[in-house]
């Protein structure tokens, strides 16, 4: 409701500053009109000019009249100017689709529109564009039939793309057995393509095709990944390797220089060489190329327009401290045009800019937003159920399988039902319109919705009712669409059939149920940080800047953290002035209470309302607060191998900062120096991967090479990930001499001390042989572990994965959420990540956080569990209830104490666990009460209840 | 907060005065006027905006080390000063909207986060539909879930 949807529109100029811009928008044409348009498909049906669909990257065709994808929002079609036949060739022509169009939506005298919004701040997230292989033309794309790009392969493979999911070879149409995949194209070359940086995500979603692929051909097939370093530096993504490896998808570490047609032009010959110097041809059916991201076509103009300022590489600059501000004042930075990066860290990253976009405006926040309200509702009891069932075709989803006509009048002739319709769409905006209307002229007091699932659509019919003043439970769904037409494609009849039973079941239960009120928590406009690293104060700064109260609670005497000891980030920044600048930020700020040498001891309550005890410094103190960060961060471990302890010539990461900040001298002065790379990464005990070591000591190698040029210095690594733009210090390592080393688990290097010398033995896989290397200086890349969370983890209830790393609530989707509302994690304690990733996060869990904290009260699904009478305090739910949500209590009753169980409302999710585990009936879950899942039971056996 | 004239600055950082004025105009250096011919900034938007311009390291230091008393303030006490900055009108009215420009994941997450906690949002998207390149994804690692 508060956001407007400008579809098919450009920005045409921006003006102002921070605060108050100007903005110029062109509105092109979509020639429908969206309020008639009810999204049937029919102009799209009639249209007859076929072109190529870029949603599914020209691999199908669709008509010039479409919607991008089913899904698509808002779901309205539009005409493409450049292909519909009567916009290209005017007068007389076509017209098929305002012929057709049941509600006389098309609009061909739609012209442009020039829209001038007055804005606050401006978020930039145009995203990226696929790199396109065209230019390498050793590659053959689009050349050869069966070489295809990643982003066409995801189409393939897609349920909804052109082949259905039937994976098939584009020479042939059969089932390819044997592909391959070919990792870096279009990134980390600066041979035709000018991207010289890592696009951070081919390596995953090359395995991640090719595990798919391997369950969607019948026997598995052979899927062959060739790459230069596999780079799984996110949370689980070694495992996802690890997985990968043991599923038999081979690995190859190779780059083919050229990919030649098959016999016959069907399949792909791929020429490569091996790492031991041996040329091979190789034949597969298919060859995937792994292409990169870039910066959007329109980035320049873009930025010419906003003022903005680009990176070489057509990225948006922005600073290492404030990840999504931009070189301009009032204009963020959201997502991938930043830099090429994955999902997680897009939308961590656009919640972040929301943050700093909103920081600026926060004494006109709520100035410009609408609240909902809704009428008050009818009082419903004694009244005996009058239902309506309204069942919706879904344009022809719906219809095509199910005969809607037949399962109208069938509802009609059911118990209680009162009305009985059909309607194309009923979630358009019309036929809700209409659903009211006849609710109030019948005097429905129950409706029924024979369409999709709930999980999508519950909440608008939900919303409809309570519009009309009755209670929002009182809407019961029969998804006819997912669970029966989409999977009863062949069988019409049963098909109809099903829905018959479906819809029996639903009229059923909607006889049995009751309003239900949903609970109110008064939220507490106060937020609770927990740790003082970087990452916690950001958190905490933007959300004093926001105007809520922070504490933030540190358990050792300082803040700070591990910045302390980083000397600079990969870019150079130096971390010390902005750390000072920053505790000096948040001691100052009026907003934010810190405590430091304290820590949590308990918490109670829920989202919008926990309560905490606070030990600092000896003296406990209460806070109620609404929302919770945990930056609890994590440390270097200790390397229990290369001698280090033994010799103080082998030091980690953290101490070589120190040494090169306080002794610069004594680097400058060295003959050489080796870093060995995951040292406690990636082995038995921890299996991911640290993520920043590899940009950390490729970082201190150029370091130590601008010191002293003739140093002799050594990476020995096992995949190089300096991930994403990191890539250039990779580079730039290399033309500095810096010697890098590939060594495997199985074969680490060794450390030893010859008389007063340091000596490191490896294999040079390149030259196949052992090699010494006379050491000064031994930099060992030690592991990030995670700071110890027990407590935390006991006290709210949340949890960590395998490795002690906090856990988020879903790794693609919800990056800073945890799984217990109310609850964000940010920064090193959920997974290793650099300085600028990790105030990426915090100022996203600031965003997050504050949608919670700007509202006056929250609304609590109805659908909670509840104690009835014949509860004697058994206690079997206690141990059952997944959520810790039920207590017994002890009451007293004709003078004797009994016991029965109580359940916290706002900890209960409605899973219904408690009321499956109870044997008599002593508690029941509103909104599936065994009553009235008993009735669905009979109606679905057609049995009299 | 550091101030600085515009002369000075340009002295410290050797280029011409029109350099730094042309920087202020175009919004790269984000300073607002205040009182006094001076204009104020934010110290770590001052940093970040040297660094952006290939300053080393030790320059910035002197510079941010010595602007905070640099140019001398003729004596004018420092509370005196402060008040007549915020004399200064800021900027026009805030206004509590933001313009999101994408219809991908990243501006979906953008414009929900800010309508959700108070602001109103205008998505901009170039094509009939938002979803973006996720959409177009099959599955995501490493649950495979569906990409819808």
């Amino acid at each position: 409701m508060n956001i407007e949807l400008l579809t098919l529109s450009e920005v045409v100029d921006v003006n102002g500053q921070a605060g108050n811009f100007t903005v110029t928008v062109r509105k092109n044409p979509r020639y429908i009109d969206m309020d008639k348009c009810i999204a049937c498909g029919i102009c799209a049906e009639k249209c007859p000019k076929l072109v190529k669909d870029d949603y599914n990257l020209g691999l199908s065709r669709r008509k010039a009249a479409y919607i991008q994808y089913g899904q698509t929002i808002p779901l309205k079609y539009a005409i493409d100017p450049e292909t519909c036949i009567f916009i290209q060739k005017g007068k007389g022509k076509c017209l098929a689709c305002e012929k057709f169009c049941p509600t006389g939506a098309i609009n061909f005298k739609d012209r442009e529109q020039i829209v001038t919004l007055n804005v606050g701040s401006v978020i930039l997230s145009p995203g990226h564009k696929p790199f396109d292989p065209s230019v390498f033309d050793f590659y053959g794309y689009g050349r050869i039939p069966d070489v295809v790009t990643g982003m066409e392969y995801e189409r393939m493979l897609s349920p909804g793309g052109p082949l259905h999911g039937h994976l098939e070879q584009p020479s042939n149409g059969k089932t390819p057995q044997n592909i391959a995949w070919l990792q870096c194209v279009g990134s980390r070359n600066t041979n035709k393509s000018d991207n010289g940086y890592c696009s951070s995500v081919c390596c995953m979603y090359a395995m991640k095709q090719a595990l798919i692929t391997e369950t969607h051909i019948p026997g598995g097939g052979r899927q062959t990944i060739f790459f230069m370093d596999m780079r799984c530096h996110g949370k689980e993504f070694e495992l996802y390797y690890n997985y990968a490896k043991d599923k038999n998808i081979q690995f190859m570490r190779a780059r083919p220089h050229t990919i030649e047609a098959g016999p016959g032009g069907v399949g792909v010959k791929m020429l490569y060489s091996t790492e031991d110097g041996r040329k091979v041809e190789e034949q597969f059916d298919m060859a995937v190329l792994s292409i990169g991201l870039e910066a959007p076509r329109d980035a320049l103009d873009l930025a010419e327009k906003t003022g903005i300022r680009l990176t070489p590489y057509r990225f948006a600059e922005t600073g290492d401290f404030n990840p999504v501000a931009s070189s301009k004042a009032g204009i963020y930075i959201g997502g991938s045009f930043m830099g090429p990066m994955n999902i997680p860290s897009a939308v961590a990253h656009a919640s972040s800019a929301a943050a700093c976009a909103a920081a600026d405006l926060v004494s006109a926040r709520g100035t410009l937003t609408r609240k909902k309200t809704y009428p008050p509702e009818a009082d419903l009891a004694g009244q005996a159920p009058k239902i309506g069932v309204f069942v919706c075709s879904c344009g022809i989803n719906i219809a095509q399988h199910v005969d809607v006509t037949a399962l109208t009048e069938y509802a009609k002739t059911l118990p209680f039902v009162a009305y009985a319709e059909n309607s194309l769409f009923s979630c358009s905006t019309d036929a809700q319109g209409m659903m009211g209307k006849i609710v109030k002229e019948k005097g429905l007091n129950r409706v029924v919705i024979a369409a999709c699932s709930p999980r999508t659509h519950e909440p608008l019919f939900q919303d409809t009712l309570k519009e009309l003043g009755i209670n929002g439970y009182l809407v019961e769904m029969a998804n006819i669409r997912n669970q029966n037409s989409w999977v009863h494609q062949k069988q019409p009849e049963k098909a109809t059939q099903k829905a018959k039973d479906q819809v029996r079941m639903a009229v059923a239960k909607a006889g049995r149920i009751f309003p239900l009120a949903q609970m109110e928590v008064p939220v507490v406009p106060r937020a609770m940080v927990i740790g003082g690293g970087v990452t916690g104060m950001t958190a905490a700064l933007k959300l004093g800047d926001q105007g809520y109260d922070t504490v933030l609670i540190e358990k050792s005497d300082r803040l700070g953290g591990n910045a302390w000891q980083l000397r600079t980030t990969a870019r150079g920044e130096p971390v010390r002035p902005m750390l000072e600048a920053l505790i000096a930020k948040v001691k100052g700020h009026r907003r934010i209470e810190v405590l430091t040498t304290a820590r949590i001891t308990s918490a109670t309550g829920s989202v919008g309302n926990f309560t905490s005890d606070v030990e600092a410094d000896g003296e406990v103190r209460t806070f109620s607060y609404g929302i919770a960060v945990l930056a609890t961060g994590a440390a270097e471990s200790v390397p229990v191998e290369y001698l280090y302890g033994q010799d103080d010539r082998v030091v980690t990461h953290l101490q070589f900062d120190r040494l090169i900040a306080d002794d610069p001298d004594r680097t400058a002065s060295l003959a050489s120096a080796v870093f060995i790379q995951c040292v406690g990464s990636r082995d038995e005990n921890r299996p991911y991967c640290s993520r920043l070591c590899c940009t950390h000591s490729v970082k201190a190698a150029v370091d130590l090479k601008t010191q002293k040029p003739d140093m002799a210095v050594f990476v020995l690594y096992r995949d190089m990930r300096t991930y994403g733009l990191n890539e250039d210090l990779y580079k730039k390592a290399r033309e500095m001499g810096v010697l890098f080393i590939r060594y495997d688990l199985e074969n680490k290097p060794q450390v030893s001390r010859d008389g007063d010398r340091l000596v490191v033995r490896v294999t040079d896989p390149v030259i196949n042989r052992k090699i010494a290397i006379d050491t000064d200086l031994l930099v060992l890349a030690a592991a990030v572990v995670p700071n110890d969370v027990a407590d935390l983890v006991s006290i709210y209830r949340c949890a960590t994965n395998q490795d002690g790393f906090l856990n988020e609530a879903h790794p693609k989707l919800r990056p800073v959420d945890m799984a217990a509302d109310g609850l964000f994690v940010a920064g090193i304690g959920g997974f290793p990540k650099p300085l600028e990733e990790s105030i990426s996060q915090a100022q996203a869990a600031a965003s997050r956080a504050s949608v919670i904290l700007s509202r006056d009260v929250m609304y609590l699904d109805a659908i909670k569990s509840h104690v009835t009478e014949h509860c004697d305090g058994c206690a079997v739910c206690l141990d059952a209830c997944p959520y810790q949500a039920i207590s017994i209590i002890a009451y007293a009753e004709n003078g004797r104490t009994a016991k029965k169980v109580e359940t916290d409302k706002a900890l209960c999710k409605g899973c219904g666990i408690c009321q499956a585990a109870c044997p008599k009936g002593g508690i029941l879950v509103h909104g599936f009460t065994i009553d009235q899942l008993q009735a669905q039971v009979y109606a679905a056996l057609d049995l009299p209840n | 907060m550091i101030q600085f004239r515009v002369g000075w600055l340009a002295g410290m950082l050797g280029v011409h005065r029109n350099t730094v004025g042309n920087w202020i105009k175009s919004g790269a250096l984000a300073a607002r006027p205040v009182a006094g011919k001076r204009y104020a900034i934010e110290k770590e938007l001052f940093i970040r905006f040297l660094f952006s311009q290939g300053i080393e390291p030790k320059t910035v230091d002197q510079i941010t080390g010595t602007s905070e008393t640099l140019p001398p303030l003729k004596g004018k006490s420092q509370s005196k000063t402060l008040k007549v900055e915020k004399e200064v009108p800021m900027s026009d009215k805030i206004v509590g909207s933001v313009m999101v420009v994408g219809g991908g994941i990243a501006s979906i997450q953008a414009s929900l986060d800010l309508a959700d906690a108070g602001y109103f949002v205008h998505l901009v998207e170039k094509r009939p539909g938002i979803g973006g390149r996720m959409s177009q994804l099959d599955k995501t690692f490493p649950t495979n879930d569906c990409a819808m």
